[in-house]
């Protein structure tokens, strides 16, 4: 019978055990310290007179605006608006890229066919499309969501082919092994490869949405918080453009954190830099 | 019983890796190919596990011709590639698929047991040092009790005192249900610890050069007269196998043998 010799682990005192615990539930709260910081200071600075806030206002009216938009169920209405136009964008964005990206990752000939088309449109700044959109599809919904679709598209395009052309062909070679099926293949083998990388391409498209709501929604919206951007400059009022700027901080966060939350229990095995809390 | 006759592979780049190999080898024989770089071993491995099929000749068990993965062959590569997303369990499971649940755990569990890592059996592949990750992919090519079981250089990645505690673990697991193996090694040592029969090759392009029987009992004490007498044996045929002035030889023979021609 074999003999592994298994070294008791390495004792470590006590006390460096309890301050690196402390300093785990800290670590969160170090990346607040700057923002925060600047907040206070230029609240500060308002507050002494040594600056008047007109055209930066201070935390405090930045707040106070938010509560008030909230107060009359504007805000409500202006995030709804856009996190509809997001989310579905990131959906359709996300359906296509994926799709087409697995083919193009999957079948040497439809990479062939299909990816230097692809990468041509890509090419093409985005925002170009915009006035083709608004001809094709009207100044309403429809070319809105379509922008954010082709924003999002691109990023998990790449990402799902990228990653499929990419799986090592030793583990697929196990896959071949125990002779999985086409689709066992893709199942046990392919998808579970791709995942990290697929996160990855989502969290990029997602990022991408954001941007391309705020342009959609300069050309012309009567609701969302682009909305708000454009109204507040028209009507000379920083504080609502800095107020939407900071609901756009906290939504684009949040949907960030929701797919790194959702992905974690799925990618738990990874062995990465980054898994570890890097250095 | 596992046959290759005059198996060939020639690469679509038009390398020539292997010539006309054949041999028969016995159900349950241990079976060493040994050899200089380039010679063919991994070529034939490949071709035996279906992975690469052969070009030309055939490969056979039991009279089926092999030219594709099949379910009576197992492989142990140099690397261990267990798959980083299941747990050390569900590694060892993976070909088991189709059996129940519950039946299926309890194999895994045996093995696990019988590797020595039932404590790991919830870890991830990366948790495990590089001997004990090694042990995994056997435990989990022998799971599903192939009649063959292929290794290619499974232990050259490891240092010295984990490559022999594996050398005598793997015999062990042989023993259970005693599958034909067949080693490709670097190794004349791990060769001749191991193998009932040891294949000679030589390259370009690979063929067989000799066949050393090793008719020594086991356990097998590496300190012995007579394992130096094989291994000088296996090591003179190899140092012959690469001086182009010798031809080829492919007559059985073992150390007791006088050399008659």
């Amino acid at each position: 019978m074999a003999m592994t010799v298994d070294l008791p682990a390495l004792e470590q005192t006590a006390a460096p055990r309890a301050v690196s615990a402390r300093w785990r539930h800290a670590r969160p709260a170090l990346g607040l310290l700057l923002p925060v910081a600047v907040a206070l200071g230029w609240e500060l600075v308002v507050h002494l007179g040594w600056s008047n806030g007109r055209l930066v206002p201070p935390p405090s009216k930045i707040f106070a605006t938010i509560v008030e938009l909230a107060r009359t169920g504007e805000l409500s209405r202006h995030i709804l608006a856009t996190l509809w136009r997001v989310g579905a964008g990131f959906a359709l964005g996300v359906v296509a890229g994926t799709i087409l990206g697995a083919i193009s990752g999957y079948w040497g000939l439809a990479r062939r066919l299909l990816d230097p088309t692809v990468q041509a449109l890509r090419a093409i700044p985005s925002i170009a499309w915009v006035p083709l959109f608004i001809l094709w599809l009207g100044i309403f919904e429809t070319s809105k969501v379509a922008l954010i679709a082709v924003g999002v598209f691109f990023p998990v395009y790449l990402g799902v082919m990228g990653a499929i052309a990419s799986v090592d062909r030793k583990i697929v070679e196990v896959g071949r092994i125990f002779r999985l099926s086409g689709p066992a293949m893709i199942r046990r083998i392919l998808l579970p490869a791709v995942l990290p990388a697929y996160v990855v391409a989502l969290r990029v498209g997602l990022g991408l949405g954001w941007m391309f709501v705020v342009a959609a929604e300069f050309m012309g919206a009567s609701e969302g918080l682009g909305y708000l951007l454009i109204d507040g400059q028209q009507l000379g009022k920083p504080a609502q453009i800095l107020a939407a700027i900071v609901i756009f901080a906290i939504l684009g966060k949040t949907t960030d954190w929701l797919i790194e939350i959702a992905s974690a229990p799925l990618l738990r095995w990874q062995d990465a830099f980054g898994a570890r809390g890097g250095a | 019983m596992l046959a290759l006759k005059d198996v060939g592979k020639t690469y679509p780049n038009g390398v020539h890796a292997l010539e006309r190999f054949s041999a028969e080898i016995q159900p349950g024989e241990i079976l060493a190919i040994i050899g200089g770089s380039g010679c063919g071993k991994s070529t034939l491995l490949r071709a035996i596990a279906g992975l690469d099929p052969a070009t030309t000749g055939a490969v056979t068990l039991d009279g089926a011709v092999i030219t594709s993965p099949h379910a009576k062959i197992g492989i142990v590569f140099q690397e261990p590639r267990l798959l980083p997303w299941l747990s050390v369990a569900d590694n060892i499971g993976f070909g088991l698929a189709d059996l129940p649940a519950d039946v299926r755990r309890a194999r895994v569990a045996a093995a696990l047991t019988r590797v020595g890592l039932a404590d790991k059996a919830n870890a991830w592949p990366r948790e495990l040092s590089g001997g004990q990750a090694q042990r995994v992919a056997i435990a989990r090519a022998l799971v599903p009790q192939p009649e063959v079981l292929l290794l290619d250089e499974p232990f050259s990645a490891l240092d010295a005192f984990t490559r022999r505690d594996l050398q005598d673990h793997l015999l062990d697991l042989w023993a259970d249900t005693r599958p034909t193996l067949i080693l490709v090694t670097h190794d004349v040592d791990e060769a001749v610890v191991l193998a009932d029969r040891v294949l000679v090759m030589r390259p370009r392009p690979g063929r067989l050069f000799e066949a050393i029987t090793i008719n020594l009992a086991r356990p097998r004490d590496r300190n012995s007269e007579l394992f130096d007498t094989f291994k000088r044996r296996v090591l003179t045929a190899l140092d012959r196998s690469l001086d182009r002035s010798v031809r080829d030889v492919t007559d059985k023979s073992s150390a007791g043998e006088a050399m008659w021609w």
